[in-house]
């Protein structure tokens, strides 16, 4: 790192791919759960409950991602840690999708896995950004 | 869902678990403690069953195959060996499509629920749920609450349409029918030119004869059709009143309102029968509505009446024939037969109306030839009909009038001399009527009673030949050739005192004569190109 810019790139890059990503899973993993509902038997009070974490996670991503991008580009620590703690809501929410949900397919345990990972790359990448912000 | 947490309330008792190890299912084990043959899963059957088996009805057995992995057990024979031997293996299945389910949180989702056991709990939910005839509420549709229906205006009702119901002032017109079981429903509407018969059982009590609203004729001409601008009445038409050993008369004043009343123990003037007839415009306007009643008596005894209902829609000024097809012959339609009237060989038109129908002899309880005259059975096209009657034939009777009154009993009163050809023959195309041909056959039984001996005809067979006619794709029947035999027997003097019984037989048979159907083909259109005539005027 150039000892004038303390911003991690690789983080910034990852913000960027986890944000394009998290589009994909989110509309595939909706579309998944309108299949599940039409070719499975999937009474009401069992969508409603994996639609809501669907959404949850979609309205906690917003505010996660612009936390993430603010905090690495203005160097703050606050936003990074806020950005850390939705990150521990949202993984919580996909293990959740993972491991919970009514009808667990294939393509759901791929994506998640995948997110999952991201997430902990992330997360990974925000601790030795935070620590080098506050150094 | 709200039978887990049921089940999870109900404290001991609950179905016995389902079978899910794919080893232990056998859907071909059919005999218990006995081995089912070529039932590869059987646990009855031993190795020496095995040897005799030529296949294996059910090879796999497995779960559903959305799942990702799951066990199959996979049975087969192996016939290569000496003796043959069954091969049992538990193999897993993988499903590699990338949508196959991976894991499940919902425990019903790949097997059907078990019932819910009844509880001193759950009793009153159950019943109210699934003690009814039917499972599901009835449908708001037909809600007789004249509080909730807005009065139509003329211009929907002017006009109606093929099976909408005919709509009176406060509801419906009711065609009670049995819905479910056999009991009457009042809540049956009767659809605009649809013709319906329906008979239905309605419980009775003479006490309450004159307070049972569906026994008076009140309750079935009481509301006037709606219809164009004026309220259409029903008026009645015809009243038959029927006695209660069973015996029908007209009765001359028939438009006199009969309510239902208790005389003597015995509750009269109850309706038995109801015939709407609507008389409609060729815009679907209805114009006139009558009512024909039949009215019976209860006893005291009686628990329960039949009643029968049936409306027909006619259109003004026109005279309905019911035609047997259209044009073909409709399988289970009657033979359209009638007859000439004087003035052949001028064309003239056919006489056909119900009566001249071609009909057989319809065989009676009694089977007594003598006394079942009259009663006759309509030949229907298609149905090969064969009945008959005993005829006791006594020293006492006379020759020529018994063969009379056989003729009478096995051709019936009018017996046609033509049957139409196709099943909308109209009256007046001569062409399109076919003769009956009568043919005369006489077994003698020993060649030389030539004399003046008894011919007494015996059976009387009908063989009507049709044939497909018309397109390949869409055949219609079309009868050619009716022939009628008449086979007579002679008949030996009886000692006096002695009597024989003979038995009579008539029948109908329907054989298709049709030649096997070639399919033509459209000429290829000819390209006939010619110069005109000048082409090369200054020249020729």
């Amino acid at each position: 790192n150039n000892s004038s810019q303390l911003s991690s790139l690789p983080l910034q890059i990852l913000l960027y791919i986890n944000g394009i990503y998290y589009i994909f899973y989110f509309l595939a993993t909706l579309a998944m759960i309108i299949y599940k509902s039409q070719v499975f038997s999937y009474p009401d009070d069992l969508l409603a409950p994996d639609l809501a974490v669907l959404f949850l996670m979609a309205i906690l991503e917003v505010p996660r991602s612009y936390l993430g991008f603010k905090g690495n580009l203005t160097e703050a620590e606050g936003p990074l840690g806020l950005s850390l703690g939705l990150t521990v809501g949202s993984v919580v929410l996909s293990v959740y999708l993972l491991l919970w949900q009514a009808y667990v397919l294939w393509a759901d345990v791929l994506l998640n896995a995948l997110l999952l990972s991201a997430y902990g790359l992330e997360s990974g990448l925000k601790v030795t950004a935070i620590a080098a912000f506050v150094s | 869902p709200a039978d887990i947490r049921d089940a999870a309330q109900a404290p001991v008792r609950s179905a016995p678990a389902p079978v899910t190890d794919v080893a232990r299912l056998c859907v071909c084990d059919l005999l218990v403690a006995q081995c089912d043959v070529n039932c590869c899963c059987d646990p009855d059957c031993s190795a020496e069953d095995f040897s005799l088996f030529t296949t294996c009805s059910v090879p796999v057995v497995r779960g559903d195959s959305q799942l990702c992995s799951q066990k199959a057990a996979v049975y087969s024979l192996d016939v290569e060996a000496n003796p043959p031997e069954r091969i049992f293996q538990l193999i897993d299945q993988v499903n590699p499509s990338i949508f196959c389910i991976h894991a499940t949180n919902y425990k019903e989702a790949l097997y059907l629920k078990s019932p819910e056991i009844p509880t001193p709990e759950n009793f009153d939910q159950l019943l109210d749920q699934f003690g009814g005839a039917a499972f599901s509420a009835e449908p708001e549709s037909w809600n007789l609450d004249t509080d909730d229906q807005n009065p139509p205006d003329a211009n929907e009702t002017s006009r109606y349409e093929f099976g909408v119901p005919v709509q009176t002032e406060d509801a419906f017109l009711r065609l009670p029918s049995p819905v479910v079981s056999s009991w009457c429903s009042d809540a049956n509407p009767a659809g605009f030119l649809v013709n319906q018969a329906t008979k239905c059982i309605r419980s009775v009590s003479v006490e309450k004869c004159d307070s049972i609203q569906a026994l008076s004729m009140l309750f079935y001409i009481n509301s006037s059709i709606l219809a164009a601008v004026f309220q259409v009445d029903i008026t009645v038409q015809s009243i038959i009143v029927q006695s209660l050993d069973g015996m029908r008369t007209l009765l001359s004043s028939g438009d006199v309102l009969r309510l239902p009343m208790v005389l003597d123990e015995v509750c009269i003037n109850a309706v038995l029968g109801v015939n709407y007839h609507i008389t409609h415009t060729d815009t679907g306007e209805i114009i006139e509505a009558a009512a024909a009643f039949v009215l019976g008596a209860i006893s005291k005894e009686t628990l329960s009446i039949e009643q029968s209902f049936e409306i027909s829609f006619t259109q003004e000024n026109t005279q309905p024939v019911p035609l047997s097809g259209n044009p073909g012959y409709v399988v289970g339609l009657p033979v359209r037969a009638g007859f000439q009237p004087q003035g052949y060989p001028f064309p003239a038109a056919f006489l056909s109306n119900k009566h001249s129908q071609l009909t057989i002899l319809h065989s009676t309880s009694t089977q007594d030839c003598l006394a079942a005259q009259g009663a006759r059975a309509p030949v229907l096209f298609g149905y090969n009909m064969i009945s008959g009657c005993k005829l006791r034939i006594t020293a006492a009777m006379k020759c020529q009038p018994l063969a009379q009154t056989l003729l009478d009993v096995l051709k019936g009163q009018s017996f046609p001399e033509y049957v139409a050809s196709f099943g909308n023959s109209q009256a007046q195309d001569v062409l399109d009527w076919v003769p009956i041909t009568q043919l005369h056959i006489s077994e003698q039984l020993v060649s030389h009673t030539l004399q003046s001996s008894c011919q007494i005809p015996v059976s009387l067979g009908i063989e009507v030949k049709w044939t497909k006619y018309g397109s390949l794709v869409n055949p219609q029947a079309r009868i050619v050739n009716v022939t009628a035999t008449i086979t007579s027997t002679t008949l030996k003097q009886l000692p006096s005192g002695r009597e024989r019984i003979i038995p009579i037989t008539s029948s109908v048979v329907f054989t298709d004569i049709s030649s096997p159907a070639e399919p033509s083909y459209k000429a290829w259109p000819t390209i006939d190109i010619k110069l005109p005539f000048d082409f090369f005027y200054p020249f020729v």
